[in-house]
């Protein structure tokens, strides 16, 4: 497809910064459990 | 709208969905109740009875149920009228799934079967329960098969065309189930069945617990993907935009018929008799998993953000308050889906070998289930629940109808917050799951367990009995929308199927080449399983014997 047909890409910047905090939330978990273990 | 015929089929699948729902939620209740010792139960009755009807009912039946009577809906109306072979096989699989649904419930009530729904052995129950859940598998393989049918028909009528999205996802989704039940069909079969009449004196405890595995995690993805379906196809037009990406939204898909099989080890890390390294292999494979799910989350968000700023959503974040908020078909899912971000990311603790043993025989599984099949899959169908009965009956749904199913997503969501926390912090502490409420001869640890304001008894006896008010509410719905709401008339009042568009012209063919997938989903699973089941079967320990512990 030719550069002037291509529809304009949206704005996704809110996205990205949402999957970033999802990301964060599962290794801020995930390290929780593990200084548990390491405890443990 | 789709044909009498169809609609009717879906409906009876939703009815008994419902009905599994009713008693499953109640037996949920008692549970609470017990654990706080605030119920004596009757002598005929125990504890681990109610604990079994309470899984198999809502996590086996009613999302099974469910589940056939969304792909029905949805396969009529995407794909077009059901022939009259499919539809008589459908009504064969709905009729030998519900068969064997009462046979197993049967032995439950009649208290031979406190196996809960996992069934391991050594515990061992009638051997009717097993015929009854092997019946179950049998029945959805046919209304499988039919669904298969409906879609290779319009195959052939459409040469050469991408499948719409709805009936691709529905037939990645069954391919993986049928994959998936082989493992729990081979242990019914050969090994319970036989044994449980006597007709073999011990089972092979390692041997079953694994290939229920084979199956059990797929099981999750069973329940999970047409959860996705609807984030995927439903969720896009209700907010008035195009599915985000056809192609991702296929990756996604047949990234699951690949990956959520060779994985079954990751639930059996503190298993003997599996060495490290075929554990190790598969709990990497269970990571590789999490990509299709993260592929979903990123779509998802992409979606709420098209679609918030076509509204007129400003700035990082200004799309979130354009989204519709007092739409219950879109804040019951989006709810559902923020479950989902915990629920995730404690399944990635379960799988990840060492952190398994901080959490593994503990509360904190229970409160896992709670929060990934319990909610983001429930409170899915749940928000489907709500239009797709008016669709297929045809009656209104009203604006009280739709006041109440708020009241009921806020309820639910209120209750398993605060359960499941309740359950995921007494797990950390050390709280025993599968068993009733032990306080180990009033050991002072285990009394300073329930202490905390979320962990205490009385805590989690007001969670469940939240939820169990927010089944009632539902409960009503369904049977409102289902027999009694007033009919819808005029065109204004008919509720819709919302599926959304999806634009395919960029969409790679060989997304849909079915035998590169299951040919891979094959490999895999010779690669993960071949050498380790055939090291149990040629070095098997002895067999035990079958133990009634109630």
């Amino acid at each position: 497809m030719s550069q002037e047909n291509r529809e304009p890409e949206p704005n996704l910047k809110g996205t990205l910064v949402s999957v970033f905090i999802v990301g964060l939330i599962i290794i801020v978990m995930w390290i929780a459990v593990y200084l548990m273990y390491v405890a443990r | 709208m789709i044909a009498v015929q169809d609609r009717k089929l879906a409906l009876w699948n939703i009815g008994v969905a419902y009905a599994a729902f009713l008693i499953g939620t109640l037996c949920g209740l008692l549970q609470v109740f017990i654990r706080n010792d605030a119920l004596q139960l009757p002598a005929w009755l125990d504890y681990y009875q109610i604990l079994t009807a309470h899984g198999v009912l809502l996590a086996l039946i009613f999302t099974t149920f469910f589940i056939f009577g969304f792909f029905i809906t949805g396969m009529s109306k995407s794909l077009g009228s059901f022939g009259p072979k499919v539809r008589l096989f459908s009504w064969v699989g709905f009729w030998v799934t519900l068969l064997g649904t009462v046979m197993a419930t049967a032995m439950i009530v009649a208290g031979e079967a406190s196996v809960l729904y996992t069934f391991y052995a050594p515990l061992k129950a009638s051997g009717f329960y097993y015929v009854g859940l092997a019946l179950v598998i049998i029945g959805t393989w046919i209304s499988s098969f039919a669904l298969v049918g409906h879609y290779r028909v319009w195959r052939k009528n459409n040469k050469g065309q991408l499948s719409p999205l709805f009936a691709f996802m529905t037939i990645t989704t069954i391919i993986m189930w049928i994959i998936a039940c082989l493992g729990v069909v081979a242990t019914v079969v050969f090994q319970y069945i036989p044994w449980a009449f006597g007709w073999t004196d011990t089972i092979d405890v390692e041997l079953s617990r694994t290939l229920f595995w084979f199956f059990g995690h797929p099981l999750v993805y069973f329940w999970l993907l047409p959860a996705y379906m609807a984030w995927y196809v439903i969720v896009p037009k209700i907010l008035g935009v195009k599915v985000f990406s056809d192609s991702l939204a296929r990756l996604s898909f047949v990234l699951f018929i690949l990956f959520s099989i060779p994985v079954g080890f990751h639930h059996q890390l503190t298993e003997p008799g599996i060495s490290n390294f075929w554990k190790f292999l598969q709990v990497v494979l269970t990571f590789m998993v999490i990509v299709p799910s993260l592929m979903t989350a990123f779509s998802m968000f992409a979606t709420f953000e098209i679609a918030g700023r076509k509204n007129g959503g400003k700035g990082l974040f200004g799309w979130f308050t354009k989204l519709p908020w007092k739409d219950i078909r879109f804040t019951s899912i989006f709810i559902a889906m923020a479950f989902f971000i915990p629920g995730g990311a404690g399944g990635i603790i379960n799988a990840s070998f060492q952190l398994n043993e901080v959490v593994h025989n503990t509360l904190w599984i229970v409160g896992h289930f709670h929060i990934t099949v319990g909610t983001p899959v429930a409170m899915t169908f749940m928000g489907l629940t709500f239009w797709l009965i008016p669709y297929l009956t045809g009656r209104k749904f009203t604006k009280a109808m739709k006041m109440l199913g708020l009241v009921q997503i806020i309820t639910w969501s209120i209750g398993m917050l605060l359960m499941s926390t309740s359950q995921h912090i007494l797990g950390l502490l050390g709280a025993p799951r599968r068993t009733a409420y032990s306080g180990y001869n009033n050991h002072p640890s285990a009394m300073e367990w329930f202490d905390g304001i979320l962990t205490n008894h009385v805590t989690m006896a007001v969670g469940g009995s939240i939820l169990f008010v927010s089944a009632m509410i539902l409960i009503y719905i369904v049977v409102m929308t289902m027999f009694l709401s007033p009919k819808a008339i005029e065109e204004k009042d008919l509720v819709d199927f919302p599926m959304a568009e999806s634009d395919m012209s960029r969409t790679p063919k060989w997304l849909e080449n079915w035998w590169i997938w299951i040919g891979l989903a094959v490999l895999l699973i010779a690669v993960a399983y071949a050498i380790p089941l055939s090291h149990m079967i040629q070095h098997a320990p002895p067999g035990s014997e079958g133990f009634k512990t109630w």
